[in-house]
């Protein structure tokens, strides 16, 4: 069975007929061809490759249907930067080496951006904390910490 | 990006240039590829760890609309070579198990590849599956590697006559008699000996599952062959194995390696089944097909490594001077059906290792592989060591206790005290300081200090200890080691291309998934030809455009693949320098007489003398007259490197904990590592691979445990039930460094990284062990969990009461 939705992604209007069992996350990588979010885990929440922010929320698109995003807003990896000039965040993370292969990123800088926004001075465990939905199996999370507090610094 | 000093690059921070795509969302991963036409598969796994397949009814998903094709292993098994074939065997005297992509007759693990279905859209690929009915009769099922051992034992190949797969002794030389009058002498010792330790370790199944699951996208032209880009780290082997197994000639081959790999940890190293199948299928059917392996498929049948026994006797003296081992380890195999490696090679590295960075007069170290209805060991970082060295570096400790030593001054006591070395396992040790490695990780520990807190932390009932462990890593894998172990050669390749606007593009074989090659590479480059990094281009992965390289595995990135592109930049520098001295009439000048720095090619006798390097290579390949004498134009060189002997790199860890003796539940407070990479390349990256590599060792001792249930069924298949190291799980560390250039590369770099894990587990049992030394509590086992700990704690208790 079919519904046809209406999402918005990285301002880009998106109304299109789709099966009611399309996950989000297929919906924004094979509908909308936004690949930057990735799935790492069994569509369960865990790895947080897929998170994207939802009306400016963090939420990880595996756990969603695209049905149940109808009438949202979605900002991907690929709608963080404007016009090129890409956030404090992306450039810290570059500047601390904090992604090796990158296929975690991703979800990582739409989780710590909304975190930034809510939380725009944390100490290093709040940090820790918020990024217990993300896993990272190459960086060994030192220079993440790092990266997301010298974004932090740089914010303020 | 950094300041830069008369441009040098190796040994700058220089940021990586990887980053951009990959933090905004531009990165290419194989599930990013699709083609037009293309059409998905999906396996149908088995549900029984060891059963018959009595039949396989595929009506009912044949019927589902959108299915195109369901294939059994019947229906391949006389259309596609079976495994093993020669490429993808090592030189080890280990069995190689027959098998094909999918089960023929019977299945031998839970998530053995049963049926294959292709269909228009993943979602009806899933449906199909599940509406395949495969009608099972149940066989006993082998899960115990011990008990597989036994005379009568149910076998996993019925063609064998017992369940070992492989077997060796590593020690005493290459005949009987002198293995037997070794074994005879080390046993003399361990009789003889002030102190021995003799305990059963053990270390659970794990591996480092990287966030990334494999995946193959393979299209099939009739006048161009086969493309299939598959998540490996060998490219060229798949491309020959493939060429092999299904008959198509190598040059219809092309497999690329995507740019982007999410991790590899030596789990994208193998020559796997499901690419053998996918290809084959894509060919018979004419379609572009591709497989994204689901996080619950790569849990069952991939990354799972260690799980290996290892009873180990060590003799001392008294005072500390370590005498000698005798080690028989036993590994769990799984069903050993895995190309390259086949589960053994793995434990065989382990055991090489055994001796670690220590002296010893005799060693006695024999290694069983047993196959069983598991999912064959595939590598994981840390290559089969991770069980061996902390079966080592907590007997040292076990050692110190009894010799009432500090465990840090038998380790620095009995470390090999000049390179090079060949340990009793005939582990080569080329080059570097042990003691000056240790020596700086001791001066940021502080010990007596350590000891005076920790003393007054116990009478506040608080109970923080430190542990130590160190480690011997390969840097890359010599051709010595590499030809009989996976029959491929050890010689990193590099193709340079300079263009005639001056940049260089060089072209390498290996497949990075996250190292870094494109930065790392890019300075090394650029340092030589005195260019910018950004003006140098890095290429992996594509057997189409590439030289040949056996892969990224085992460090081999700063040792072998950098080398041989600096030997490829100094060919070319060299030519560039003989066209300057003949167009300038430089008489005498020799190749040496030339600076290349700043972008400019200096002649060292008169440096107003000087051409821009941009200049010097469109002369070369834009205006080939007038050459000198013998030249031809064209700036373009492939280098093989090889060092004359394997190399290593050199490594220490301590840790300081906190155990919670109520409830056994412990913390890391601090993590300090000293380091010998030799000349570092770039500084953020190597502090990135040893922190990554550490995180994965702590996950490893602490998380991660694959379990199999009495009947065989793996109940670990996500990563809710497989827990892994959260930020919030782990310590900062701090990473310094003791460096020694290694004098048999180029820049004296070493290759670093791919062993690093496994001196961790050590490091922490020892610190929890230290921490509850009143108890007197030994670990030996993994994962280290606060429950053992609590257990062994109330153990302790009891017998202290009882005494």
């Amino acid at each position: 069975m079919n519904t046809t939705v209406n999402i918005t992604i990285n301002g880009e209007i998106y109304e299109e007929s789709v099966p009611n069992r399309l996950l989000l996350v297929d919906f924004i990588r094979e509908v909308a061809a936004q690949t930057g979010t990735h799935v790492g885990c069994t569509y369960e929440g865990v790895c947080g490759a897929c998170t994207i922010q939802l009306d400016g929320e963090a939420v990880k698109s595996c756990l969603m249907l695209a049905v149940q995003a109808d009438g949202h807003d979605i900002t991907t990896v690929e709608g963080l930067a404007k016009d090129g000039e890409l956030t404090p965040l992306q450039i810290a993370f570059n500047e601390h080496h904090a992604l090796q292969c990158g296929y975690c990123t991703p979800g990582i800088l739409m989780n710590m951006d909304e975190f930034l926004k809510k939380n725009p001075d944390p100490t290093e465990e709040e940090i820790r904390h918020g990024l217990i939905g993300n896993l990272c199996r190459c960086t060994g999370y030192a220079h993440i910490v790092e990266a997301v507090k010298d974004a932090a610094t740089k914010l303020a | 990006m950094s300041a830069n000093k008369d441009g040098v690059w190796v040994g700058e921070k220089f940021n990586r240039k990887e980053d951009h795509r990959l933090t905004t969302g531009k990165g290419r991963f194989l599930a990013d590829l699709s083609v037009p036409g293309m059409v998905h598969l999906t396996f149908l796994r088995s549900e029984r760890a060891h059963a018959i397949i009595k039949s396989i009814d595929i009506s009912a998903a044949e019927a589902l609309p959108g299915v195109i094709a369901i294939v059994t292993g019947e229906d391949i098994k006389d259309k596609i070579l079976p495994m093993p074939q020669p490429v993808v065997q090592p030189g080890l005297p280990g069995r190689f198990p027959k098998h094909w992509p999918l089960a023929v007759g019977k299945v031998k693990f839970h998530g053995e590849p049963v049926a294959a279905v292709v269909t228009r859209d993943k979602y009806i690929g899933a449906d199909a599956a599940e509406a395949i009915v495969v009608d099972y009769e149940d066989l006993p099922y082998v899960g115990d590697p011990e008990s597989a051992l036994e005379p009568g034992a149910t076998l996993v190949h019925e063609d064998w006559d017992d369940n070992i797969i492989f077997e060796m002794g590593f020690t005493g030389g290459d005949t009987v008699e002198s293995q037997k009058e070794n074994d005879e002498e080390v046993e003399k010792i361990m009789q003889t000996a002030d102190i021995v330790v003799k305990n059963r370790f053990r270390v659970q199944r794990c591996g480092v599952t990287p966030m990334e699951t494999r995946g193959v996208l393979a299209e099939w032209d009739d006048s161009d062959g086969m493309t299939a880009h598959i998540t490996t780290q060998r490219p060229h082997i798949d491309r020959l194995a493939l060429s092999d197994i299904l008959e198509i000639p190598s040059e219809k081959m092309r497999i690329i390696a995507p740019r982007d790999q999410g991790g590899g940890f030596g789990v994208k190293a193998p020559f796997y089944r499901e690419p053998i199948l996918i290809c084959y299928l894509a060919k018979a059917l004419r379609r572009p097909i591709r497989w994204i392996e689901s996080r619950q498929e790569h849990l069952m049948v991939v990354s799972q490594e260690r799980d290996q026994i290892n009873d180990l006797e060590v003799a001392a003296t008294k005072d500390g001077k370590l005498l000698a081992i005798r080690n028989r380890g036993i590994a769990d195999c799984g069903d050993g059906c895995q190309g390259v490696y086949w589960g053994f090679v793995m434990p065989f590295l382990g055991a090489v290792e055994l001796p670690n960075g220590y002296t010893w007069e005799k060693g006695d170290v024999k290694v069983k592989v047993v196959v069983t209805n598991k999912s064959c060991l595939s590598p994981a970082r840390a290559f089969g060591e991770l069980p061996t060295r902390f079966a080592m570096e907590r007997s040292v400790d076990m050692i110190a206790n009894r010799c009432g030593m500090e465990p840090a001054e038998v380790r620095r006591k009995n470390l090999i005290p000049e390179l090079p070395y060949t340990s009793v396992c005939g582990e080569y040790m080329d080059s570097g300081d042990f003691i000056k490695v240790f020596d700086n990780l001791l001066d940021h520990a502080d010990l007596p200090a350590f000891r005076k807190e920790q003393e007054a932390a116990r009478k506040e009932g608080r109970y923080i200890g430190i542990g130590f462990g160190l480690g011997v890593e390969l840097s890359g894998v010599s051709s010595e080691l590499m030809v009989p172990m996976e029959n491929q050669p050890g010689y990193g390749a590099a193709t340079i291309r300079l263009d005639a606007r001056g940049k260089a593009i060089v072209f390498e074989g290996d497949a990075p998934q996250g190292q870094g090659h494109e930065t790392t590479a890019a300075q090394a480059v650029a340092h030589t030809f005195g260019i910018h990094p950004n003006d140098v281009t890095v290429t992996t992965g594509d057997t189409g455009t590439t030289p040949f390289g056996s892969g990224t595995i085992g460090a081999r990135m700063g040792s072998y693949f950098v080398s041989a592109a600096v030997d490829a930049a100094d060919v070319l520098k060299k030519k560039l320098a003989r066209f300057m001295a003949h167009d300038m009439a430089l008489s005498g000048a020799t190749e040496d007489d030339f600076e290349f720095s700043g972008g400019e090619i200096i002649y060292t006798k008169d440096t107003n003398i000087r051409q821009s390097f941009r200049d010097a290579c469109e002369r070369n390949i834009m205006a080939p007259i007038n050459l000198p004498e013998g030249e031809t134009a064209g700036l373009e060189h492939t280098a093989f490197f090889e060092a004359a002997m394997p190399m290593i790199a050199f490594n220490a860890d301590f840790c300081t904990v906190e155990v919670n003796p109520e409830n056994g539940q412990f913390k890391i407070l601090s993590w300090t590592t000293s380091e010998d990479v030799g000349q570092i390349i770039n500084p953020q990256i190597v502090e990135g691979q040893m922190q990554g590599a550490i995180v994965q060792g702590i996950s490893n001792t602490l998380f991660e445990e694959f379990i199999y249930d009495e009947n065989g069924q793996q109940l670990t298949a996500d990563l809710e039930n497989y827990k892994m190291a959260t930020a919030a799980d782990v310590p900062n560390m701090k990473i310094t460094h003791a460096p020694t250039p290694c004098p048999h590369t180029p820049l004296g770099s070493r290759g670093i990284g791919e062993g690093r894990p496994s001196d961790v587990p050590g490091a922490i049992s020892n610190a929890v062990c230290d921490a509850l030394s009143p108890f007197g509590i030994e670990i030996t086992e993994l994962p280290l969990r606060p429950n053992m700990i609590w257990r062994k704690i109330q153990e302790a208790k009891a017998k202290q009461a009882a005494d």
